[in-house]
């Protein structure tokens, strides 16, 4: 039987009168560091984001046959300033002006500069259509 | 030259005890949040301007918490001293958060530098608060000259060390329940388990047994004295953080069973990994129910 915690009056920590040893200040020292490091990243973000250029979303695909399906894989890239979220990315196969099969995904988040990749799966061939994959829309967070 | 050798060496020891437990508080009140997309979401989306003022806001809260408690075993008294656990405060809570994150998988390579600085930021003002809660958490340890070994009570403990083990095993069970019980329903499990793979896995463990053990035996919270001193089966330093460790995986499999989250007749490897993930946030809370319950 161990004795019980009082976690709703935990002892206080002792006050101490003593000047602050070497290794305190050394820890001070990088602890200051790293602060100032960050707040320069964030400052470096402000000055050289002031007027953030909206999303632009842009999507590269290609076509692989595996196993008796055609995989589309596609690669979204966000080159614009601002975040992106819920980008609905859209795929569609059409055939004779017929639209026969396609597929849509929503990819969760985009911030500047991110990319995020997937596939469609199609059963028919896309090169004997028009394959269309496009971002079909987006909301800022 | 000795005495002053060893004055160093004590100042250094006494030092590291004390990030240590800054960083044990740390990781005990921020662990909840690490695994909340939303937080990484938030951080990846706002201004840097909303970045700069988290973090001086962060420092405020922090200075005043290092005021009333702080994570240093001496009390900070003057205003300079304050302030210097403060600042020590944030850089732990940041390095602390940068590191997890990394191990999590969230900041990459590819990632974005202002989506890492966001999420990094942001991540780190629980971690922060955390280190600076640390002394409130979990009672520390009491250095009185009444050693605990030679009291009654000890000596009773060691009479019972199969009952001593059986409630480091529920202890560890409820704190790790405590925890990771409402990360478990949650989809971060499974985002994180895409994207945790081969070493990244290995170091995820290596982390939750040194955390375990920096909990326990290391940061000097409440009853460490004692832990070391007992005597039941599993109750060596690093034998209890191994099996604690497995205990806290055992609870973590229990809690995505009972939330559904282990389908059945996914491969054996999916599931191992989700409990190998949620283990994390499990040893955290397993250790802590160790020391509190």
């Amino acid at each position: 039987m161990k004795p019980p915690i009082k976690l709703s009056q935990p002892p206080k920590p002792q006050p101490s009168d003593e000047p602050r040893s070497m290794a305190e200040l050394i820890s001070f020292a990088i602890a200051s560091m790293v602060i100032v490091a960050v707040l320069g990243g964030a400052g470096y973000l402000w000055v050289s984001d002031r007027n953030p250029l909206p999303p632009t979303l842009e999507i590269t695909s290609t076509t692989e046959y595996r196993q008796g399906k055609y995989y589309v894989p596609f690669t979204v890239k966000n080159t614009g300033g601002e975040t992106a979220e819920s980008v609905q990315v859209i795929a569609e196969l059409r055939i004779e002006n017929m639209l026969v099969e396609w597929g849509d995904q929503q990819v969760d988040f985009l911030s500047s500069q991110e990319e995020a990749t997937g596939a469609f799966i199609f059963t028919r061939d896309p090169d004997l259509g028009a394959l269309s994959v496009r971002v079909a829309s987006y909301k800022e967070p | 030259m000795a005495p002053s050798k060893s004055r160093k060496a004590t100042q250094i020891s006494r030092e590291l005890d004390d990030l240590v437990r800054g960083i044990c508080g740390g990781f005990l009140f921020g662990i909840p949040l690490l695994y909340t997309i939303e937080v990484w979401w938030i951080g990846s989306s706002v201004s840097p301007l909303r970045l700069i003022v988290a973090l001086l806001t962060t420092l405020g809260v922090t200075y005043l918490l290092s005021r009333t408690e702080g994570f240093r075993k001496a009390k900070a008294t003057r205003e300079n001293d304050a302030i210097g656990d403060a600042v020590e405060a944030i850089a732990l809570g940041i390095i602390c958060a940068t590191l997890t994150l990394i191990l999590l998988r969230q900041i990459t390579l590819d990632t974005p530098f202002n989506e890492a600085l966001g999420k990094i930021i942001f991540e780190s003002v629980p971690f922060s608060l955390g280190v600076s809660l640390s002394n409130q958490l979990l009672q520390e340890a009491d250095d009185s000259p009444v050693q605990k070994e030679s009291s009654p009570l000890a000596r009773r403990t060691a009479e019972n060390a199969l009952n001593e083990t059986i409630a480091d095993i529920g202890a560890t069970l409820i704190g790790a329940t405590i925890i990771a019980f409402s990360i478990a329903p949650t989809d971060e499990v499974t985002v994180l388990v895409a994207a945790i793979d081969g070493p990244w896995l290995v170091l995820n463990v290596l982390t939750s047994l040194l955390l375990s053990y920096g909990i326990v035996f290391q940061a000097n919270f409440a009853n460490q004295k004692q832990r070391r001193s007992q005597t039941g089966i599993f109750q060596g330093p690093l034998s209890e953080t191994a099996i604690s460790y497995l205990i806290s995986l055992l609870a973590a499999a229990l809690m995505l069973i009972f939330f559904r989250k282990l389908d059945p007749s996914a491969p054996f490897e999916l599931a191992f990994r989700q409990v190998l993930i949620l283990g994390l946030p499990a040893t955290i809370g397993g250790a802590a129910g160790r020391l509190a319950l």
